[in-house]
């Protein structure tokens, strides 16, 4: 304890941090030849238009890395069980106190907007920014919204169990279904024609899954939020 | 023109990481952490990584200062 009184660790630390900080500007700085970065996923882009998907990010981390996604899946579907042991409550929420007029009347006029935003971002991943993940997060983020201002409201336990297990298992069936037309875990066995990039309908299985992982995502992120809430007002 | 950008948004960004970490209140500190959040959508978004930019705006400022906010209301009452 003394120690911490003779050293002054918060101002030590926030110099540290500075200086990471000036360090980092730095060294960003003396790369931005523009050059640098506009050459920088160009080699990846080439490999891109195999697939037929306007968005190369979408491709790598579905398609060149859709294994891993299917892991990251995993970890948040654990962090969700986690959090749902640990603080699920089957005690009815009692709270008689209505929340302000202001926010029931906007999140009324919100919730739909946000809803729409979300599947919005989640099906056009494979041409734009965004993608499942995004999108899922956006659509908890409107559930969030519902929570905060309507206390009654809660997301029945089946739709999220059905949601949850219909996405997890197509995932693996779509991703078994290339083992055995292309000999690839998630090959791509849709038509994939490259003339078709930029359509709605393009990129075979890769729409499929982000979708797939945006309904996966929203019904976990939905549940995380709704029992950290819910907990909130038994207590 | 984007180079003052991205150093301005660097310069404010220590200085919001600064002011986050001196700050006597935790509830203080989460909303300057959301503060760098929405910096680095900014900087994110000018490297020309719109995805990432997108993922940090949802996740880092939205969900995951809501889930500080709720630990840090569990962990006051239990003070």
């Amino acid at each position: 304890m003394s120690l911490k009184r003779e050293i002054p660790t918060t101002t030590l630390s926030g110099f540290a941090l500075s200086g990471l900080l000036v360090l980092t500007i730095l060294s960003i700085l003396l790369q931005n030849i523009p050059n640098k970065i506009q050459t920088a996923g160009n080699a990846l882009l080439k490999l891109n238009t195999t697939e037929g998907v306007a968005n190369a990010v979408t491709t790598v981390v579905v398609y060149f890395r859709g294994f891993d996604t299917l892991g990251e899946i995993a970890v948040l579907f654990i962090a969700s069980l986690g959090i749902g042991l640990m603080l699920h409550s089957n005690t009815k929420c009692n709270i008689k106190a209505e929340s302000n007029f202001m926010l029931q009347t906007a999140s009324r006029l919100l919730f739909p907007i946000i809803m729409l935003f979300g599947t919005y971002v989640m099906i056009y991943g494979h041409l734009s920014p965004g993608g499942g993940f995004q999108g899922g997060v956006i659509i908890a983020s409107g559930v969030l919204l519902l929570l905060i201002s309507h206390k009654a409201f809660e997301v029945p336990h089946s739709v999220i169990v059905a949601l949850e297990t219909f996405a997890g298992v197509s995932y693996v069936l779509i991703g078994l279904i290339g083992l055995l037309v292309l000999d690839v875990f998630l090959g791509n066995f849709l038509p994939h024609d490259i003339s078709q990039m930029g359509l709605l309908l393009s990129g075979g299985i890769i729409p499929l899954i982000y979708i797939i992982v945006g309904i996966k995502v929203g019904s976990e992120m939905s549940m995380i939020v709704q029992n950290l809430i819910k907990r909130d007002y038994d207590v | 023109m984007t180079g003052f950008i991205i150093l301005g948004t660097f310069i404010g960004l220590i200085i919001v990481s600064f002011a986050a970490i001196v700050q006597k209140k935790l509830a203080d500190s989460i909303i300057l952490f959301m503060g760098v959040g929405l910096g680095s959508v900014v900087l994110f978004f000018i490297f020309k990584a719109p995805d990432v930019a997108l993922t940090e705006a949802v996740i880092g400022v939205g969900i995951s200062s809501l889930i500080f906010l709720m630990a840090l209301k569990h962990l006051g009452e239990q003070k």
